[in-house]
Protein backbone atom coordinates (compact mmCIF):
# COMPACT_ATOMS: atom_id res chain seq x y z
CA UNK A 1 0.00 0.00 0.00
CA UNK A 2 1.22 3.48 -0.85
CA UNK A 3 2.25 5.71 2.04
CA UNK A 4 -0.49 8.35 1.95
CA UNK A 5 0.68 11.90 2.60
CA UNK A 6 -0.37 13.81 5.65
CA UNK A 7 0.05 16.86 7.83
CA UNK A 8 3.46 16.80 9.52
CA UNK A 9 3.08 20.27 11.03
CA UNK A 10 0.27 22.76 11.56
CA UNK A 11 0.02 26.22 13.05
CA UNK A 12 -2.14 29.32 13.13
CA UNK A 13 -1.97 32.99 13.93
CA UNK A 14 -4.63 35.45 15.10
CA UNK A 15 -3.78 39.15 15.45
CA UNK A 16 -4.05 40.79 18.87
CA UNK A 17 -6.83 43.31 18.17
CA UNK A 18 -10.54 42.38 18.42
CA UNK A 19 -13.42 44.54 17.33
CA UNK A 20 -16.67 43.74 19.23
CA UNK A 21 -19.31 43.59 16.50
CA UNK A 22 -21.65 45.87 18.44
CA UNK A 23 -19.27 48.63 17.37
CA UNK A 24 -20.28 48.08 13.72
CA UNK A 25 -23.94 48.21 14.74
CA UNK A 26 -23.29 51.45 16.66
CA UNK A 27 -21.52 53.14 13.74
CA UNK A 28 -23.65 51.92 10.83
CA UNK A 29 -27.11 51.65 12.41
CA UNK A 30 -27.86 48.00 11.69
CA UNK A 31 -30.38 46.07 13.79
CA UNK A 32 -28.89 45.35 17.24
CA UNK A 33 -29.41 41.60 16.76
CA UNK A 34 -27.08 41.39 13.73
CA UNK A 35 -24.08 39.91 15.61
CA UNK A 36 -26.21 37.26 17.33
CA UNK A 37 -28.01 36.35 14.09
CA UNK A 38 -24.58 35.75 12.51
CA UNK A 39 -23.41 33.97 15.69
CA UNK A 40 -20.23 36.09 15.74
CA UNK A 41 -19.25 38.26 18.72
CA UNK A 42 -15.91 39.80 17.80
CA UNK A 43 -13.60 39.88 14.82
CA UNK A 44 -9.81 39.77 14.71
CA UNK A 45 -8.21 42.85 13.16
CA UNK A 46 -4.67 42.89 11.75
CA UNK A 47 -2.57 45.84 12.96
CA UNK A 48 -1.15 48.59 10.77
CA UNK A 49 2.18 46.72 10.61
CA UNK A 50 0.60 43.39 9.62
CA UNK A 51 -0.65 41.88 6.39
CA UNK A 52 -1.31 38.44 4.93
CA UNK A 53 2.46 37.87 4.58
CA UNK A 54 3.39 38.65 8.20
CA UNK A 55 0.45 36.64 9.52
CA UNK A 56 1.27 33.74 7.20
CA UNK A 57 4.88 33.90 8.39
CA UNK A 58 3.88 33.35 12.02
CA UNK A 59 1.45 30.53 11.20
CA UNK A 60 4.21 28.86 9.15
CA UNK A 61 6.76 29.28 11.96
CA UNK A 62 4.34 27.45 14.26
CA UNK A 63 3.84 24.71 11.66
CA UNK A 64 7.63 24.37 11.27
CA UNK A 65 8.06 23.98 15.04
CA UNK A 66 5.54 21.14 15.02
CA UNK A 67 7.05 19.52 11.92
CA UNK A 68 10.55 19.66 13.41
CA UNK A 69 12.15 19.75 9.96
CA UNK A 70 14.89 21.84 8.38
CA UNK A 71 12.96 24.50 6.39
CA UNK A 72 15.27 24.03 3.40
CA UNK A 73 13.75 20.55 2.88
CA UNK A 74 10.47 22.18 1.83
CA UNK A 75 10.12 21.99 -1.95
CA UNK A 76 6.98 24.08 -2.45
CA UNK A 77 5.51 27.17 -0.80
CA UNK A 78 1.94 27.75 -1.90
CA UNK A 79 0.25 30.81 -0.50
CA UNK A 80 -3.54 31.06 -0.64
CA UNK A 81 -4.93 34.55 -0.12
CA UNK A 82 -7.29 37.12 -1.55
CA UNK A 83 -5.48 39.98 0.21
CA UNK A 84 -2.03 40.00 -1.39
CA UNK A 85 0.18 42.92 -0.30
CA UNK A 86 1.32 43.34 -3.93
CA UNK A 87 -0.91 43.02 -6.99
CA UNK A 88 2.16 41.79 -8.89
CA UNK A 89 5.12 40.27 -7.02
CA UNK A 90 4.81 36.94 -5.28
CA UNK A 91 4.14 36.94 -1.55
CA UNK A 92 5.33 33.32 -1.55
CA UNK A 93 8.93 34.34 -2.25
CA UNK A 94 8.93 36.80 0.67
CA UNK A 95 7.66 34.00 2.89
CA UNK A 96 10.06 31.39 1.49
CA UNK A 97 13.01 33.73 2.08
CA UNK A 98 11.91 34.83 5.56
CA UNK A 99 11.27 31.22 6.59
CA UNK A 100 14.68 29.95 5.40
CA UNK A 101 13.26 27.84 2.57
CA UNK A 102 14.89 29.57 -0.45
CA UNK A 103 16.32 29.10 -3.02
CA UNK A 104 15.55 25.51 -4.11
CA UNK A 105 11.76 25.51 -3.93
CA UNK A 106 8.63 26.19 -5.92
CA UNK A 107 6.75 29.25 -4.70
CA UNK A 108 3.59 30.95 -5.84
CA UNK A 109 0.45 32.76 -4.76
CA UNK A 110 -2.90 31.16 -5.45
CA UNK A 111 -6.27 32.84 -5.82
CA UNK A 112 -9.71 31.27 -5.47
CA UNK A 113 -11.46 33.59 -3.00
CA UNK A 114 -11.47 31.66 0.31
CA UNK A 115 -10.52 28.33 -1.26
CA UNK A 116 -7.05 28.99 -2.71
CA UNK A 117 -5.20 27.43 0.23
CA UNK A 118 -7.36 24.33 -0.05
CA UNK A 119 -6.42 23.97 -3.72
CA UNK A 120 -2.81 24.36 -2.52
CA UNK A 121 -3.44 21.49 -0.09
CA UNK A 122 -4.76 19.22 -2.84
CA UNK A 123 -1.78 20.02 -5.07
CA UNK A 124 0.59 19.45 -2.15
CA UNK A 125 -0.87 15.99 -1.59
CA UNK A 126 -0.18 15.18 -5.24
CA UNK A 127 3.33 16.68 -5.12
CA UNK A 128 4.26 14.68 -2.02
CA UNK A 129 2.64 11.40 -3.21
CA UNK A 130 4.41 11.59 -6.54
CA UNK A 131 7.80 12.17 -4.91
CA UNK A 132 8.18 15.56 -6.60
CA UNK A 133 8.84 17.14 -3.19
CA UNK A 134 9.37 15.71 0.30
CA UNK A 135 7.52 18.54 2.05
CA UNK A 136 5.16 21.27 0.84
CA UNK A 137 4.10 24.32 2.81
CA UNK A 138 0.48 25.46 2.43
CA UNK A 139 -0.48 28.82 3.89
CA UNK A 140 -3.97 30.32 4.03
CA UNK A 141 -3.84 33.93 5.21
CA UNK A 142 -6.15 36.89 4.79
CA UNK A 143 -6.76 40.40 6.00
CA UNK A 144 -10.25 40.28 4.54
CA UNK A 145 -11.66 43.57 3.28
CA UNK A 146 -15.25 44.76 3.32
CA UNK A 147 -16.86 47.96 2.15
CA UNK A 148 -17.45 49.99 5.35
CA UNK A 149 -21.15 49.76 6.20
CA UNK A 150 -21.66 46.59 4.12
CA UNK A 151 -23.07 43.65 6.08
CA UNK A 152 -19.87 41.82 5.10
CA UNK A 153 -17.98 44.12 7.45
CA UNK A 154 -19.37 42.18 10.43
CA UNK A 155 -17.40 39.09 9.52
CA UNK A 156 -14.44 40.08 7.28
CA UNK A 157 -11.52 39.32 9.60
CA UNK A 158 -7.81 38.54 9.74
CA UNK A 159 -5.99 35.29 10.61
CA UNK A 160 -3.67 32.70 9.09
CA UNK A 161 -3.11 28.95 9.14
CA UNK A 162 -0.23 26.90 7.74
CA UNK A 163 0.05 23.18 7.06
CA UNK A 164 3.20 21.28 6.17
CA UNK A 165 2.35 18.30 4.00
CA UNK A 166 4.79 15.39 4.02
CA UNK A 167 5.11 11.60 4.18
CA UNK A 168 2.33 9.85 6.07
CA UNK A 169 4.90 8.01 8.18
CA UNK A 170 5.86 11.36 9.79
CA UNK A 171 2.37 12.85 9.89
CA UNK A 172 0.18 13.89 12.81
CA UNK A 173 -2.78 13.28 10.51
CA UNK A 174 -2.94 11.29 7.31
CA UNK A 175 -5.18 12.50 4.49
CA UNK A 176 -6.95 9.35 3.39
CA UNK A 177 -8.90 10.81 0.49
CA UNK A 178 -10.14 14.03 -1.05
CA UNK A 179 -12.72 15.25 -3.56
CA UNK A 180 -13.30 18.60 -5.29
CA UNK A 181 -16.41 20.21 -6.78
CA UNK A 182 -16.32 23.55 -8.66
CA UNK A 183 -18.69 25.50 -10.93
CA UNK A 184 -18.84 29.06 -12.28
CA UNK A 185 -21.09 30.58 -9.63
CA UNK A 186 -20.69 34.35 -9.19
CA UNK A 187 -21.59 34.75 -5.52
CA UNK A 188 -18.72 37.09 -4.56
CA UNK A 189 -16.05 38.96 -6.53
CA UNK A 190 -13.74 41.94 -6.59
CA UNK A 191 -12.77 43.60 -9.87
CA UNK A 192 -9.23 44.86 -10.49
CA UNK A 193 -8.37 48.15 -8.72
CA UNK A 194 -11.54 47.97 -6.61
CA UNK A 195 -10.80 48.20 -2.88
CA UNK A 196 -13.73 46.08 -1.70
CA UNK A 197 -15.57 43.01 -2.97
CA UNK A 198 -19.21 42.79 -4.01
CA UNK A 199 -21.51 39.86 -3.35
CA UNK A 200 -24.73 38.62 -4.83
CA UNK A 201 -27.12 39.39 -1.97
CA UNK A 202 -29.05 36.24 -1.07
CA UNK A 203 -26.98 34.33 -3.62
CA UNK A 204 -24.08 33.42 -1.35
CA UNK A 205 -26.06 30.75 0.54
CA UNK A 206 -28.05 28.07 -1.31
CA UNK A 207 -26.45 28.03 -4.81
CA UNK A 208 -22.95 28.80 -3.58
CA UNK A 209 -21.93 27.75 -0.05
CA UNK A 210 -24.48 25.00 0.58
CA UNK A 211 -24.59 23.49 -2.92
CA UNK A 212 -20.81 23.24 -3.29
CA UNK A 213 -20.00 21.95 0.20
CA UNK A 214 -22.83 19.40 0.14
CA UNK A 215 -21.78 18.23 -3.33
CA UNK A 216 -18.11 17.89 -2.38
CA UNK A 217 -18.85 16.03 0.87
CA UNK A 218 -21.42 13.73 -0.75
CA UNK A 219 -18.92 13.09 -3.55
CA UNK A 220 -16.31 12.09 -0.98
CA UNK A 221 -18.82 9.85 0.79
CA UNK A 222 -19.71 8.09 -2.47
CA UNK A 223 -16.05 7.70 -3.44
CA UNK A 224 -14.98 6.27 -0.08
CA UNK A 225 -18.12 4.63 1.29
CA UNK A 226 -17.77 6.77 4.43
CA UNK A 227 -20.62 8.64 6.14
CA UNK A 228 -21.08 11.19 8.92
CA UNK A 229 -20.95 8.45 11.57
CA UNK A 230 -17.36 7.64 10.52
CA UNK A 231 -16.01 11.01 11.65
CA UNK A 232 -15.14 12.29 15.13
CA UNK A 233 -15.12 15.93 13.94
CA UNK A 234 -16.36 17.94 10.98
CA UNK A 235 -14.94 21.32 9.92
CA UNK A 236 -16.56 23.45 7.24
CA UNK A 237 -15.75 26.83 5.76
CA UNK A 238 -17.16 29.30 8.26
CA UNK A 239 -18.21 32.65 6.76
CA UNK A 240 -20.30 33.20 9.90
CA UNK A 241 -21.22 31.15 12.96
CA UNK A 242 -24.47 29.73 11.55
CA UNK A 243 -23.76 28.39 8.01
CA UNK A 244 -21.41 25.60 9.22
CA UNK A 245 -24.03 24.33 11.67
CA UNK A 246 -26.70 24.37 8.94
CA UNK A 247 -24.57 22.56 6.38
CA UNK A 248 -23.59 20.01 9.06
CA UNK A 249 -27.26 19.31 9.69
CA UNK A 250 -27.93 18.90 5.95
CA UNK A 251 -25.12 16.31 5.82
CA UNK A 252 -26.14 14.47 8.99
CA UNK A 253 -23.43 15.68 11.38
CA UNK A 254 -24.53 16.53 14.92
CA UNK A 255 -23.56 19.96 16.30
CA UNK A 256 -21.16 18.39 18.81
CA UNK A 257 -18.85 17.26 15.99
CA UNK A 258 -18.74 20.78 14.53
CA UNK A 259 -18.38 23.05 17.56
CA UNK A 260 -14.73 22.19 18.41
CA UNK A 261 -13.62 23.43 14.97
CA UNK A 262 -15.94 26.45 14.87
CA UNK A 263 -13.66 29.47 15.41
CA UNK A 264 -15.58 32.18 13.51
CA UNK A 265 -17.83 33.15 16.50
CA UNK A 266 -14.68 34.41 18.26
CA UNK A 267 -12.67 35.99 15.43
CA UNK A 268 -14.91 36.35 12.36
CA UNK A 269 -14.29 34.86 8.93
CA UNK A 270 -10.59 34.64 8.10
CA UNK A 271 -11.26 33.60 4.48
CA UNK A 272 -8.37 31.35 3.37
CA UNK A 273 -7.75 30.47 7.01
CA UNK A 274 -11.45 30.03 7.83
CA UNK A 275 -11.86 26.25 7.61
CA UNK A 276 -8.13 25.59 8.11
CA UNK A 277 -8.01 27.33 11.49
CA UNK A 278 -10.87 25.06 12.55
CA UNK A 279 -8.76 22.06 11.50
CA UNK A 280 -5.80 23.55 13.34
CA UNK A 281 -7.83 23.90 16.56
CA UNK A 282 -8.99 20.29 16.28
CA UNK A 283 -5.44 19.02 15.73
CA UNK A 284 -4.47 20.96 18.89
CA UNK A 285 -6.79 18.70 20.94
CA UNK A 286 -7.18 15.56 18.79
CA UNK A 287 -6.36 12.04 19.91
CA UNK A 288 -4.78 9.26 17.85
CA UNK A 289 -7.45 7.44 15.85
CA UNK A 290 -9.78 10.45 15.62
CA UNK A 291 -11.16 11.15 12.17
CA UNK A 292 -11.87 14.58 10.71
CA UNK A 293 -13.97 15.70 7.77
CA UNK A 294 -12.63 18.97 6.37
CA UNK A 295 -14.59 20.97 3.78
CA UNK A 296 -13.29 24.41 2.80
CA UNK A 297 -15.27 26.55 0.34
CA UNK A 298 -14.40 29.47 -1.91
CA UNK A 299 -16.71 31.80 -3.78
CA UNK A 300 -16.71 31.66 -7.50
CA UNK A 301 -17.25 28.77 -6.48
CA UNK A 302 -15.86 25.49 -5.21
CA UNK A 303 -15.41 23.17 -2.27
CA UNK A 304 -13.07 20.34 -1.33
CA UNK A 305 -13.83 17.50 1.05
CA UNK A 306 -11.03 15.65 2.87
CA UNK A 307 -11.11 12.51 5.01
CA UNK A 308 -8.38 12.84 7.65
CA UNK A 309 -7.16 10.27 10.19
CA UNK A 310 -5.20 11.42 13.23
CA UNK A 311 -2.10 9.37 14.10
CA UNK A 312 -0.25 8.77 17.37
CA UNK A 313 2.30 11.44 16.35
CA UNK A 314 -0.24 14.21 17.02
CA UNK A 315 0.35 14.15 20.78
CA UNK A 316 4.08 14.93 20.72
CA UNK A 317 3.49 17.82 18.30
CA UNK A 318 0.60 19.52 20.10
CA UNK A 319 2.81 21.19 22.73
CA UNK A 320 5.54 22.41 20.35
CA UNK A 321 3.87 25.70 19.36
CA UNK A 322 1.11 28.02 20.58
CA UNK A 323 -2.39 26.61 20.05
CA UNK A 324 -5.34 28.35 18.42
CA UNK A 325 -6.78 28.79 21.92
CA UNK A 326 -3.58 30.53 23.07
CA UNK A 327 -4.20 33.11 20.33
CA UNK A 328 -7.94 33.31 21.12
CA UNK A 329 -7.12 34.17 24.72
CA UNK A 330 -4.51 36.79 23.82
CA UNK A 331 -6.63 39.74 22.76
CA UNK A 332 -7.11 43.45 23.10
CA UNK A 333 -10.48 45.07 22.44
CA UNK A 334 -10.49 48.09 20.15
CA UNK A 335 -13.23 50.48 19.03
CA UNK A 336 -14.35 51.30 15.48
CA UNK A 337 -11.98 54.27 15.25
CA UNK A 338 -8.87 52.20 15.94
CA UNK A 339 -10.17 49.43 13.68
CA UNK A 340 -10.61 52.00 10.89
CA UNK A 341 -7.02 53.16 11.38
CA UNK A 342 -5.59 49.64 11.49
CA UNK A 343 -7.41 48.53 8.35
CA UNK A 344 -6.54 51.68 6.41
CA UNK A 345 -10.17 52.87 6.15
CA UNK A 346 -9.13 56.42 6.97
CA UNK A 347 -7.90 58.23 3.88
CA UNK A 348 -4.70 60.16 4.59
CA UNK A 349 -2.40 62.10 2.28
CA UNK A 350 0.85 60.16 2.38
CA UNK B 1 8.83 57.31 -10.06
CA UNK B 2 11.54 58.10 -7.50
CA UNK B 3 12.22 55.53 -4.80
CA UNK B 4 13.00 56.91 -1.37
CA UNK B 5 14.71 53.73 -0.30
CA UNK B 6 17.18 51.96 -2.57
CA UNK B 7 15.78 48.73 -3.99
CA UNK B 8 19.25 47.09 -4.29
CA UNK B 9 19.90 47.97 -0.65
CA UNK B 10 16.62 46.39 0.49
CA UNK B 11 17.48 43.27 -1.51
CA UNK B 12 21.05 43.10 -0.16
CA UNK B 13 19.86 43.45 3.42
CA UNK B 14 16.99 40.96 3.30
CA UNK B 15 18.73 38.19 5.29
CA UNK B 16 19.66 40.71 7.96
CA UNK B 17 16.05 41.85 8.30
CA UNK B 18 14.22 38.55 7.69
CA UNK B 19 16.51 36.04 9.41
CA UNK B 20 18.56 38.29 11.72
CA UNK B 21 21.73 37.24 9.98
CA UNK B 22 24.61 38.23 12.26
CA UNK B 23 28.40 37.79 12.44
CA UNK B 24 29.98 35.74 15.21
CA UNK B 25 33.59 36.70 15.89
CA UNK B 26 35.92 33.69 15.84
CA UNK B 27 38.51 35.64 17.88
CA UNK B 28 36.50 37.00 20.83
CA UNK B 29 33.29 34.99 20.39
CA UNK B 30 30.92 37.95 20.47
CA UNK B 31 28.03 38.26 18.04
CA UNK B 32 27.75 41.39 15.90
CA UNK B 33 24.37 42.67 14.72
CA UNK B 34 24.15 44.20 12.24
CA UNK B 35 27.01 42.17 10.80
CA UNK B 36 30.00 44.15 9.50
CA UNK B 37 33.35 43.35 7.85
CA UNK B 38 35.21 43.39 11.21
CA UNK B 39 34.20 42.64 14.81
CA UNK B 40 33.17 45.85 16.52
CA UNK B 41 34.33 44.51 19.87
CA UNK B 42 37.90 43.38 19.03
CA UNK B 43 38.58 44.39 15.43
CA UNK B 44 39.11 40.84 14.15
CA UNK B 45 38.07 40.05 10.58
CA UNK B 46 37.58 36.36 11.34
CA UNK B 47 33.79 36.18 11.39
CA UNK B 48 31.19 33.51 10.68
CA UNK B 49 27.58 34.09 9.67
CA UNK B 50 24.86 32.92 12.05
CA UNK B 51 21.10 33.56 12.34
CA UNK B 52 19.40 34.83 15.50
CA UNK B 53 15.86 34.18 14.28
CA UNK B 54 15.18 31.18 16.54
CA UNK B 55 16.13 32.91 19.80
CA UNK B 56 14.06 34.83 22.26
CA UNK B 57 15.61 37.99 23.70
CA UNK B 58 15.67 40.00 26.92
CA UNK B 59 14.60 43.64 26.92
CA UNK B 60 17.50 45.83 28.05
CA UNK B 61 16.03 49.31 27.54
CA UNK B 62 13.58 51.18 25.32
CA UNK B 63 12.26 54.55 24.31
CA UNK B 64 8.85 55.71 23.15
CA UNK B 65 8.79 58.03 20.12
CA UNK B 66 5.68 60.17 19.79
CA UNK B 67 7.09 62.34 16.99
CA UNK B 68 8.69 59.94 14.52
CA UNK B 69 10.16 60.88 11.16
CA UNK B 70 7.79 61.29 8.23
CA UNK B 71 6.18 58.07 7.07
CA UNK B 72 5.71 56.49 10.48
CA UNK B 73 2.64 58.47 11.62
CA UNK B 74 0.39 55.42 11.51
CA UNK B 75 2.73 53.51 13.83
CA UNK B 76 2.77 56.15 16.57
CA UNK B 77 3.88 55.79 19.26
CA UNK B 78 6.92 53.88 18.02
CA UNK B 79 8.67 51.81 20.64
CA UNK B 80 12.37 51.27 19.90
CA UNK B 81 14.30 48.99 22.22
CA UNK B 82 17.62 47.32 22.72
CA UNK B 83 17.29 43.58 23.28
CA UNK B 84 19.86 40.88 24.01
CA UNK B 85 19.36 37.43 22.50
CA UNK B 86 19.21 34.72 25.16
CA UNK B 87 21.84 32.27 23.85
CA UNK B 88 24.18 34.25 21.62
CA UNK B 89 24.03 37.49 23.71
CA UNK B 90 23.82 39.64 20.61
CA UNK B 91 22.50 43.16 21.18
CA UNK B 92 19.98 44.46 18.66
CA UNK B 93 18.24 47.77 18.14
CA UNK B 94 14.68 46.81 17.25
CA UNK B 95 11.08 47.91 17.05
CA UNK B 96 8.81 46.51 19.78
CA UNK B 97 5.25 45.71 18.68
CA UNK B 98 1.96 44.46 20.14
CA UNK B 99 2.67 46.14 23.49
CA UNK B 100 1.78 49.39 25.20
CA UNK B 101 4.73 51.23 26.77
CA UNK B 102 3.13 50.55 30.19
CA UNK B 103 3.31 46.79 29.55
CA UNK B 104 7.11 46.76 29.18
CA UNK B 105 9.60 46.07 31.93
CA UNK B 106 13.37 45.76 32.05
CA UNK B 107 14.51 42.15 31.62
CA UNK B 108 11.24 40.86 30.18
CA UNK B 109 11.46 38.13 27.54
CA UNK B 110 10.45 39.04 23.99
CA UNK B 111 10.19 36.96 20.83
CA UNK B 112 10.95 37.78 17.19
CA UNK B 113 8.09 38.42 14.78
CA UNK B 114 8.02 39.55 11.14
CA UNK B 115 6.25 42.86 10.50
CA UNK B 116 5.91 45.54 7.83
CA UNK B 117 8.28 48.26 8.94
CA UNK B 118 7.93 50.80 6.14
CA UNK B 119 6.42 51.36 2.73
CA UNK B 120 8.04 53.34 -0.04
CA UNK B 121 4.99 55.52 -0.74
CA UNK B 122 1.83 54.07 -2.31
CA UNK B 123 3.62 52.42 -5.25
CA UNK B 124 7.09 51.43 -4.02
CA UNK B 125 8.32 48.41 -2.12
CA UNK B 126 6.93 47.19 1.18
CA UNK B 127 9.75 46.50 3.63
CA UNK B 128 9.48 43.65 6.10
CA UNK B 129 11.72 43.07 9.09
CA UNK B 130 11.94 41.17 12.34
CA UNK B 131 10.64 43.11 15.33
CA UNK B 132 10.07 41.85 18.89
CA UNK B 133 6.93 41.43 20.99
CA UNK B 134 5.87 39.82 24.27
CA UNK B 135 5.52 36.06 23.67
CA UNK B 136 2.13 34.57 22.81
CA UNK B 137 2.67 32.14 25.63
CA UNK B 138 4.99 32.71 28.59
CA UNK B 139 7.04 29.51 28.90
ZN1 LIG C 1 35.67 39.98 18.21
Amino acid sequence: MVDKPGIVGWGSYIPLNRLPLDEITRVWGFQPEMPSSLNVREKAVAGRDEDSVTMGWEAARNALRRAGIDPSLIGAVWFGTESKPYAVKPSATILAEALGITPVTMASDMEFACRAASEALRISLAAVSSGLVRYALVIGSDTAQANPGDVLEYTAASAATALIVGPGSEAAAVIEDSYTYVTDTPDFWRRAHQPYPLHGEGFTGAPAYFHHIVSAVKGLFEKTGLGPEDFTYAVFHQPNGTFPLRVAKMLGFPKEKVLPGLVTPYIGNSYNSSALIGLSRILDIANPGDTILLAPFGSGAGSDAYAIRVTEKVLEKQTLAPTVDDYLERKKKIDYALYAKHRGLIKRIR
Amino acid sequence: MPMNYSVPRAWRERKKYYRLEAARCLSCGRVNYPPGPVCRYCGSDKLEKIELIDEKARLITWTVIHVPVEGYEEHRPLIIGIVETLDTKARLLTRIVDAEPSELSRGMILEPVLRRIREDGEAGLIHYAITYRPPIKQV
